[in-house]
């Protein structure tokens, strides 16, 4: 595996990386400042954000950067989120550890996933997911005992207890999911240009010129997706410590793997920054829907509102937000 | 168990009419579209408006629904899926989803999210063979898309329309080398795929009830029974429904209804991971 890799993705222009770059960095800033001279409501708004990015971020790394289009995220949120609360319920393992054991059981899942649907065109691979989450959201109604059902699964609260991972203030969940984020976002950028990273957008570009080059397709894949897999489960483990508990629907439901695109799509698929502004950009549309709809006593404007945004970003701005500035930069120069 | 499969046949000949649509739009065109189970639905809250607003049997919407959800088919292939005619790619999979999220909840804005439910005059009336009970509304069905899906084969080998579609299908560039105007061809073979699909939701609907979701029940059904059949493949797709409709019946009698479509899940894993061509499909295309 000593062959180079073709890369046909034109890198972006060094100064409008770094610029992203600053733009984090400044967002970043002012995300930890918020507890200090925000209310407990905009923290957990600003928390709710971060979690939603962090997903964003995970999926971007197979689907953006890998181009492999999955639809079965919400298996690895849920085996994250229920993994780490049952560990925690039935056995007392706290969470800090839980989580780890949650991440790996997810990883081996994506393995197993990806072994069934990676080895022959990339279209089963969608197909298979769609149909690996809505067999899980089926399990997990069906096997009331360990997952309670519809009804949910609430996480035994203690009060705060930073060893069990809970506050009762939301800041510091605020300060360990910024911390998730940016180290997510710190390993995308690193991703980007390292052999691996490379390797993975080589199969998004061309499959059969990757393999012809050298590039072990499938391994690339399923690591691609191991990766990911992992990084989404931490994502869950933490939604849960926040939200304390969890449910099949927000768990596996094909519309909750739906939602953990949009990040990535709208900021700008396959780059570091592009989850980070999605993300922050989404959480805004979330909350001004669910607003908006609660104002007028509407049932299902939200999904609208994410259909029409999700159709128009893929029509007509595929390279999303960030991929608009870049034209526009690439044009000027 | 004759019962289950007796009952699973009918319901799956209804899952093979839209499954063959979906499976057509991909032989066709190489579109997956994540919306069909929405143009099904679409084709039930048809027969459920006829019925609720004209007092008339949803029955009768076979002659309007096709044409109807057909014309939305040729929109949305028109605006959304012609820039990704010829090769499935994540943004055309996107497209889809976005376009399924939308057709839901516009459904759900204008009918509500209420499960509802009609009565075709077949409805009440029932068929005693033996020991099988069966709804003539279930008989009455299966007949119609049997005779449909027969219908759409027949055209695709016998008419000149037909030999054209199969002639994209196989190698779009060829066909438009010998003359064959491949827009042309994908508008009217989009229009068909969604057409079946607005016909097997007028028929459904006659004893399945309706919600705004339905869509995000039923498109599963017709990946499996299109994996199944082998991807591509009309009359495989046909087979691939009734298995679909078997293997959820005998399951719901034996096991349970709650988990009634998770044997369908596993048996699409296994083809995927060891026969992703299908029971019909060649193993060399593509």
């Amino acid at each position: 595996m000593t062959a180079t890799v073709p890369v046909s993705a034109p890198r972006a222009a060094p100064v409008f990386a770094r610029s992203t770059l600053l733009l984090c960095a400044v967002l970043a800033a002012v995300a930890a400042s918020v507890p200090f001279w925000a209310n407990s409501y905009v923290t957990s708004i600003v928390v709710r954000a971060l979690i939603f990015i962090m997903l964003g971020q995970a999926w971007n790394v197979i689907a953006g950067i890998g181009g492999q289009l999955s639809l079965g995220h919400g298996v690895f949120f849920g085996i994250g989120a229920y993994g780490t609360a049952l560990l925690f319920n039935e056995a007392g393992i706290t969470p800090w550890i839980g989580l780890w054991i949650a991440a790996a059981a997810a990883g081996l899942c994506a393995m197993l996933i990806g072994l069934a649907t990676m080895r022959s065109r990339g279209v089963y691979f969608a197909l298979g997911t769609v149909v690996i989450s809505l067999g899980f959201e089926k399990i997990a109604r069906y096997v009331v005992d360990l997952t309670g059902g519809d009804a949910g699964l609430a996480v035994n609260y203690r009060g705060t207890a930073p060893a069990l991972m809970q506050f009762r203030e939301p800041s510091a969940f605020l300060w360990i999911d910024l911390a998730v984020v940016v180290a997510y976002f710190l390993f995308t950028r690193w991703l980007l240009h390292s052999r691996f990273g490379l390797r993975l957008q080589a199969v998004r570009d061309d499959e059969h010129a990757a393999a012809a080059s050298g590039v072990n397709v499938l391994g690339v894949k399923l690591s691609g997706l191991v990766v990911s897999a992992v990084m989404t489960a931490v994502a869950g483990a933490l939604h849960v410590q926040f939200y304390l508990s969890i449910d099949p629907g927000t768990a596996f439901g094909l519309f909750q793997a739906i939602q953990i695109q949009l990040p990535a799509l709208i900021g700008g698929l396959g780059t570091a920054g592009g989850p980070v502004i999605g993300g922050l950009v989404a959480t805004l549309l979330t909350e001004g829907t669910n607003y908006g709809a609660t104002l007028l006593g509407v049932r299902g404007g939200d999904v609208l509102v994410y259909g029409v945004v999700l159709l128009g970003v893929v029509l007509y701005a595929p390279r999303g937000i960030l991929g608009l500035f870049r034209r526009r930069a690439g044009s000027g120069a | 168990m004759i019962q289950a499969l007796v009952s699973g046949i009918l319901l799956g000949g209804v899952y093979g009419l839209f499954s063959v649509g979906f499976s057509l739009a991909f032989g066709v065109m190489r579109i997956v579209n994540f919306a069909h189970g929405e143009m099904v639905m679409l084709g039930m809250y048809t027969g459920f408006l006829v019925f609720t607003y004209l007092g008339l049997d949803p029955l009768l919407t076979v002659f309007v629904a096709p044409f109807l959800v057909g014309g939305i088919g040729v929109l949305a292939y028109l605006f959304i899926y012609r820039r990704y005619v010829g090769r499935t790619t994540l943004q055309q999979l996107l497209a889809a989803i976005a376009l399924a999220l939308i057709l839901q909840s516009t459904a759900q804005l204008v009918f509500g999210p209420e499960t509802q439910a009609v009565r075709s005059v077949f409805a009440s009336q029932y068929l005693l063979l033996g020991p099988v009970f069966v709804s003539y509304a279930q008989v009455v069905a299966f007949a119609i898309a049997a005779v449909c899906v027969l219908a759409v084969e027949g055209v695709l080998r016998l008419t000149r329309w037909g030999q054209v579609v199969r002639a994209v299908a196989d190698d779009a560039e060829a066909a438009e080398i010998v003359g064959q105007n491949a827009q042309w061809v994908n508008v009217t073979a989009f229009g068909l795929a969604t057409g079946l699909a607005g016909l097997a939701g007028a028929v459904l609907v006659t004893y399945y009830p309706v919600n705004p979701h339905v869509g995000f029940v039923l498109m599963p059904i017709a990946l499996i029974a299109t994996v199944l059949g082998g991807l591509g493949s009309v009359g495989g797709a046909f087979i691939g429904g009734l298995i679909c409709g078997v293997v959820e019946q005998l399951t719901s009698a034996y096991w349970t209804p709650a988990l009634q479509d998770i044997p369908l899940y596993a048996l699409l894993l296994l083809f995927l991971a060891f026969r992703p061509f299908g029971l019909f499909g060649r193993a060399s295309a593509h």
